[in-house]
């Protein structure tokens, strides 16, 4: 105490204090991301979730392709099909080759995926034969194959395949027919390799080659690419899934944040006001609730005046929204209920909170996880009721395509040609575990109550 | 700030990451496990397949397990208008004449018949015989035919006994029932008077419409005939004896039947299953629970896999794209339906897009297994071979659109049943319509009844409708588009047309009548009254131990009447 001077008194310069016992001051959204970014499993749903977005958004900017276009010649290709083709010349219908050399059943030209020529001698003692097309070569079960054609009298001695023909090996089978036209087991066979073909026209057409292009006959020329492939009537599958993603997220996320939205709007003024008009309000939800989906659904379309062979997409996202607030709102409003009685409430109010402050700052953070869990439920909700939906004929109208009605058309071919289905089922599928696992996160960040757990 | 801040106690970390591993190895298990029991249980399947341990045949009691497309609404013959009823009818009735095996024309109820002019008589054999024992007479069929024409009875059918005399107006409420011209002469004659010259009248004899009913039988019914197999009377090869609805029917051998020597050789039918579900159909099949199927493309390959005799047949109907010729329809202007059809190309629809081997791509309205006067008619008569030219069909388009005095083609309505082959389709033509000429179509798909009702309304630009025959003969198809005929649905009306079709359904030199025909067909080609897509025909597999099963393009579209089992050599 002695040595006390005038200079002890005077005030200290700024320095670094030596230690300070704080952290940074967080606002409520900056640990909200800072705790989602922590959870990879959510980060990696956000971006996949962005990246539908951008896959949605500038996708068709990038493949600029028409997703109603047909690709005839390319009738569902799954993807990473070799794509080269040999110009040849115009169909000209063709009625047998007389004079052609050899005996049996022979080819009259080389086999192309334009027509099979084919030609044969009478069989021993038939009064008619029969053409058959197989994948196999005929067994001891002298299974033949697919019909193709039958001709009563053994005037006709050639046969023109001009079905579905696609690169590859195919056997063919010529079997006798008895006097009542009936098969026998008199057969020739013969082995065809198939060359894929496309003509001067088709390629102009399909703009794969130009009016100024000096290609021959005989050259080789490639077709269009598909890079996910092609669907039941050729057309593109990843153009179709960049439209079809348009359908399907403007539903899947539009739907369920609006009516989200609306419910919690709903519920918490509901569980706000409490008393008479709490009953009211809630009462009213019970009745949306006891609202038929279907029967609202085609009346929302017959009034938006939707025509048959119209895509009823903005009356589907009507119908979401106006019949499926309640459940959030119900929610919301218990938890509403719930809040409003707790001691911090009461002692915000006491010192002088005003209702906005409490409702922006206590009670909707506190039912945030509430709400987020239903919104994580209703997207892929939302998107399989619009899948159903287009599927009975009162989504989308062909030929806009949508996910749903894409894998739909998918599963009837699901045996030979699996990648119709399985390109449109991955993309529902990860965007709704994406969606679950991303609100899963949000859920944890954004609950108020988990905060100070570290 | 730093990320350690938001990190779990390690002891806490390690724990969860433990109950993880663990749970993560247990989900591995149950994976494997069921992926193990999913594959266990398709190799016992695939081995029930082929072993053929189902009731498909059944060896010892001579019966067959079959599956029905759809219930029948009743089987009234008078008023049945389905395909089921048909097929169920073809087996337990008989009419006047039948079909045999090779679906020639052979007697039936009649041992003989004459067809003048002016009328046809009928000579009834004396064994057939109703499954209660008494004898079918002629005045059943006369009972019968005035039930149908009578306007209480609403038959939709009435207008194929139209050719006998006063059968339209009676049925129209304008003269009274007892005024047709047709009368029993005796037990065994009947006698029939036309009201103009038919000369196909046998074949129409053969529909089941035309099928007799027993008067004091009928009566008996309370206005039940028909409802159930108790309430109607049989004089087919077999009888209907169970028919819980909804679920099954037992067809059991009738033996009444006087002619049992050449037809009805199994003991009993037993229709298991009512699926118009083609997969279901084909995995019973697969089973050996059902003896035949038809096939559809994309299962062409399981069924060339499974090492299966597939068979053909044509199912006789004819595809085509029907366009809406009322006033206020753009589709009147010929033009524009020209335009329609230079633009597309029936090859390129069969054999690309529907890919099924069995159909043929569509020439005319007349398919190609009729007959002319004396080979098929397709040959005496040939189609104008048509030629796909798109720089041409634009040119008519430009043409329609002057003379419409439109600026541009509002969007047109297609309507398409919702069959997948019709949905198919009807996306096809909206592209390739859209592509050639810029017009945009939009689909309206409907089901079978819903369709039919909206082409009766005119509710339609263009149709993708289909034609099947009821009879043997080539005016089945020929006086579709008739100006008075209710079928024609595109309310077409020429007059050149009207008096052809009035040669050819009273002509009675056959070369002449067939040269009315060759002019139709013309003519619906010059005027595009249609566009003709495919004639429809059916790949199916049938049970290789089950002989003689017919499909058919007239009558029942299966025919199990000739089948037999084959005893197996052992």
């Amino acid at each position: 105490m002695s040595d006390l001077t005038a200079a002890s008194f005077a005030p200290l310069s700024d320095q670094q204090p030596s230690q300070v016992i704080a952290r940074p001051s967080l606002s409520y959204w900056q640990d909200a991301w800072n705790r989602l970014r922590a959870n990879r499993r959510a980060l990696m749903s956000l971006y996949i979730v962005i990246g539908l977005l951008l896959f949605t958004v500038f996708g068709p900017v990038v493949w600029p392709v028409d997703p109603a276009m047909q690709d005839i010649d390319q009738i569902s290709q799954p993807p990473g099909t070799d794509r080269t083709a040999v110009l040849v010349a115009e169909y000209e219908p063709w009625f047998g080759t007389s004079g052609l050399p050899g005996t049996g059943l022979r080819l009259a030209e080389k086999a192309t995926s334009q027509a099979v020529r084919l030609q044969w001698d009478a069989l021993d003692g038939a009064s008619g034969h029969r053409v058959y097309r197989n994948l196999f070569p005929v067994g001891p079960e002298l299974s033949y194959g697919i019909p193709m054609a039958e001709f009563l009298n053994n005037d006709t001695l050639y046969f023109e395949d001009r079905l579905d023909l696609q690169p590859g090996r195919f056997y063919y089978v010529v079997v006798a027919l008895d006097e009542r036209g009936l098969i026998t087991d008199r057969y020739q066979s013969i082995s065809v390799d198939v060359e894929r073909v496309t003509t001067r026209a088709e390629a102009l057409e399909r703009g794969l080659i130009t009016e100024s292009d000096a290609v021959q006959i005989g050259d080789k020329i490639t077709l269009t690419w598909h890079p996910l492939g092609t669907d039941y009537l050729g057309r593109d599958l990843l153009a179709r899934l960049m439209a079809g993603a348009r359908v399907s997220l403007f539903i899947g996320i539009g739907a369920p944040f609006l009516f989200v939205l609306f419910g919690v709007v709903y519920g918490s003024a509901a569980g706000f006001m409490g008393g008479r008009v709490d009953q009211l309000m809630m009462r009213f939800a019970d009745f949306v609730v006891a609202l038929p989906f279907l029967l609202f659904m085609i009346l929302f379309k017959i009034a938006f005046g939707i025509g048959p062979g119209e895509s009823g997409v903005f009356p589907m996202l009507v119908a979401l929204v106006v019949l499926l607030w309640p459940a959030t709102a119900r929610l919301v409003r218990g938890q509403i209920l719930q809040i409003r009685e707790q001691g911090y409430i009461s002692a915000s109010q006491l010192l002088g909170a005003s209702t906005p402050y409490l409702i922006m700052r206590h009670m909707i953070p506190n039912t945030l996880g509430v709400v987020l869990v239903t919104v994580t439920f209703a997207i892929p909700s939302a998107i399989f009721t619009e899948a159903f939906l287009s599927f009975i004929g009162m989504g989308v109208a062909p030929p806009t395509p949508s996910w749903g009605s894409m894998s739909n058309e998918g599963i009837k071919t699901m045996l030979t040609t699996p990648h119709e289905l399985i390109f449109p089922a991955l993309f529902i599928s990860f965007t709704v575990l994406a969606f679950n696992l991303l609100g899963d996160g949000l859920r944890d960040a954004l609950d108020a109550r988990m905060r100070n757990v570290e | 700030m730093s990320e350690s801040s938001f990190n779990s106690v390690p002891g806490d970390d390690q724990f969860v990451h433990s109950a993880g591993g663990q749970l993560a190895k247990l989900a591995v298990y149950a994976m494997a496990g069921l992926a193990l029991v999913i594959y266990l249980l398709s190799v016992l399947a695939g081995e029930a397949g082929s072993t053929t341990s189902g009731n498909a045949i059944d060896f010892e009691n001579n019966a067959i397990t079959i599956a029905l497309r759809e219930e029948p609404p009743q089987l009234d013959a008078n008023r049945a208008t389905d395909a089921s009823s048909n097929v169920v009818l073809a087996h337990v009735m008989e009419g006047l004449l039948g079909y045999d095996i090779d679906a020639q024309l052979v007697p039936g109820v009649a041992e003989r018949y004459e067809i003048r002019e002016d009328g046809a008589t009928f000579w009834l054999r004396e064994d057939a015989l109703w499954s209660d024992g008494v004898p079918v007479t002629a005045r059943d069929f006369v009972f019968s035919w005035k039930r149908v024409l009578d306007p209480e009875t609403a038959s939709q059918y009435a207008f194929i006994l139209y050719p006998i005399k006063n059968a339209e107006a009676i049925n129209r409420g304008e003269m009274p029932v007892a005024t047709l011209g047709v009368r029993a002469a005796s037990d065994r004659i009947l006698e029939v008077d036309f009201e103009r010259p038919t000369p196909y009248f046998d074949k129409l004899v053969a529909y089941l419409t035309y099928f007799p009913v027993r008067e004091d039988f009928y009566n008996s019914t309370n206005g039940r005939y028909g409802a159930d197999a108790d309430m109607l009377l049989y004089n087919g090869a077999y009888v209907l004896t169970d028919w819980v609805h909804g679920s099954t029917m037992r067809w059991v051998k009738n033996d009444k039947y006087w002619n049992r020597e050449n037809k009805g050789f199994l003991d009993e039918i037993r229709t298991a299953y009512i699926t118009q579900d083609i997969n279901a159909k084909l995995n019973l099949f697969k089973d050996g629970q059902i003896v035949d199927t038809h096939l559809l493309s994309p299962m062409l390959p399981t069924a060339m896999e499974q090492r299966w005799q597939i068979d053909r047949s044509m199912d006789g109907s004819v595809f085509y794209l029907e366009f809406n010729h009322r006033d206020d329809r753009i589709t009147r202007n010929k033009n524009f339906r020209r335009a329609l059809q230079l633009a597309q190309d029936p090859n390129e629809l069969v054999y690309k897009v529907l890919k099924e081997p069995s159909y043929l791509p569509g020439v005319s309205l007349f398919p190609a297994w009729l007959s002319g006067v004396s080979e098929s008619f397709q040959k005496e008569y040939p189609p104008v071979q048509h030629q796909m030219n798109v720089e041409k069909a634009r040119e008519h388009l430009e043409l329609a659109r002057q003379e419409l005095g439109i600026e541009e083609f509002p969007p047109l309505m297609m309507l398409a049943g919702d069959t997948p082959i019709g949905l198919l389709s009807a996306e096809y033509y909206q592209q390739l319509f859209r592509k050639h000429l810029g017009l945009e179509f939009r689909i309206d798909v409907q089901i079978f009844k819903q369709r039919l009702e909206k082409m009766r309304q005119g509710e339609f630009d263009v149709v993708l409708s289909g034609w099947g025959p009821d009879y043997n003969d080539v005016l089945t198809y020929g006086d579709l588009f008739s100006s008075w005929n209710l079928q024609n649905r595109g309310r077409y009306s020429s007059q050149d047309m009207d008096a052809l079709i009035r040669i050819a359904q009273s002509e009675l030199d056959p070369q002449k009548r067939m040269d009315a025909f060759g002019e139709i067909q013309h003519l619906l080609y010059e005027d595009v009254v249609i566009l003709p897509m495919y004639e429809r025909g059916f790949s199916f597999v049938v049970d290789p131990r089950l002989k003689d099963f017919r499909r058919r393009s007239v009558g029942p579209e299966v025919d199990y009447n000739y089948a037999y089992i084959e005893q197996s050599s052992e």
